[in-house]
């Protein structure tokens, strides 16, 4: 795993104790975990009290590299032995890495940097969310009396993007056979689904 | 339910009383033909020309023609209703039975024709689907993510035709939408919608 240097200077920073106390570091890792998963892009998680005594600037620089070295971990889904080398290398404590591993591995930092982080980024297809349906009855129209036809509205409710928290719905109607191919299809693709998940 | 034809339109209808039956054959397949792909001053001059009489004639007998087929299907009318309704054409048999076979002939697809005229939401037409594994991406590597990817072709009320959507949804929201709308055609099923099919007719 490769890091730049103004993340590994952050880094060590963080690794000596003559800047961070034990008690200190365990805070500041606590607060980077928080800035990325709770409230991302506020400045105001760095004020806490045990934090204050330090030197700002200090603060800032290793909480950046912690920020970006724990994002990189989640992404590459590194493992104990190769964060713990890479620590190594920074002049972190056996004890450090060890309180740093517990940290990024506990469920629900790890569940919630995959799903809350990651994967949402990048491109990705509109993604349905729900479906809603109307049955109506046509009776007549202006062109075409006695039409007397059942037939269902469809509308999908579909999410574009997680962070825009853009979505756009897709409207359709279709008569009662057509909503049997299409719930037809749709076991098919549930059945495949299964058979893949005995796989 | 009979049809009330308008003077003017008795008028037009008046010139096929003139003409020799295989003319009046003739101007019902021009009107079906139009009926599909829209009118054709050409074919008005020629069929003038061929018959000695102005293009204004021919084109209001046509369109006339038209206009009661048209209407005939808008309606449904049963074979004795339109016979009645043309009876007021003071026509030979032979002639209200042409135009009864035109009009038979044609009128189921005219009605989907006129069908399609009705403001309308796109209309389904088929749907493919893709099971694919979400395996990497830049952001996050190492994932698996089973994803179920769709194609929902939409057909359009308007001329523009065909739509396709991309869509995708997760295994448990596949399911979800299943159980939904499996209790959307249970709902044509039930009592209530049974009783208004009934009653609506």
């Amino acid at each position: 795993m490769e890091s730049s240097e103004s993340v590994q200077r952050g880094l060590k920073l963080l690794a000596d104790p003559c800047v961070f106390e034990p008690r200190s570091f365990s805070v500041m890792l606590d607060v980077c975990f928080r800035s990325v998963l709770v409230a991302p892009g506020d400045a105001s998680v760095l004020d806490h009290p045990e934090l204050k005594n330090l030197d700002q600037i200090l603060v800032k620089q290793s909480h950046t590299a912690v920020v970006t070295f724990v994002l990189e971990c989640v992404k590459l889904n590194t493992d104990k032995s190769t964060l713990s080398s890479c620590l190594e290398e920074l002049s972190f404590s056996a004890e450090r890495i060890e309180i740093f591993h517990n940290k990024l591995v506990s469920p629900v930092h790890a569940l919630f940097c995959n799903i809350i982080c990651l994967f949402s980024l990048g491109r990705r297809l509109p993604e349905i969310n729900d479906v809603s349906w109307r049955l109506q009855y046509q009776i007549k129209s202006a062109q075409v009396d006695k039409v007397d036809e059942p037939f269902y509205l469809i509308t999908l409710n579909t999410e574009v993007n997680k962070e825009a928290e853009s979505s756009e719905d897709v409207n359709f109607s279709c008569t009662v056979e057509q909503l049997q191919d299409l719930v037809g299809k749709l076991k098919d693709a549930a059945k495949s689904l299964e058979r893949a998940g005995q796989m | 339910m009979l049809l009330v034809l308008s003077e003017q339109h008795k008028g037009h209808l008046s010139f096929l009383s003139t003409v020799e039956p295989e003319v009046v054959a003739e101007f019902g397949r021009i009107t079906l033909d139009f009926l599909k792909r829209g009118t054709s001053p050409k074919i008005y001059e020629a069929a003038a020309r061929k018959l000695g009489v102005s293009v204004e004639r021919v084109q209001c007998a046509v369109e006339g023609l038209m206009f009661l087929v048209l209407e005939s299907c808008r309606r449904t009318l049963s074979d004795t209703d339109f016979l009645d309704s043309v009876l007021v054409l003071g026509f030979s048999q032979d002639l209200n039975n042409t135009l009864l076979q035109l009009y038979l002939q044609q009128s189921a697809q005219v009605r989907s024709v006129l069908a399609q005229l009705a403001p309308s939401l796109p209309v389904y037409h088929s749907l493919e689907w893709r099971l694919d594994v979400n395996m990497s991406s830049r952001a996050l590597r190492q994932q698996l993510c089973p994803i179920i990817t769709l194609c929902l072709n939409l057909t359009s009320g308007d001329a523009s035709g065909k739509v396709c959507k991309l869509l995708q949804a997760r295994p448990s929201t596949l399911l979800h939408l299943l159980s939904v709308l499996e209790k959307a055609l249970d709902a044509m099923k039930s009592n209530h919608s049974r009783r208004i099919l009934r009653n609506i007719k």
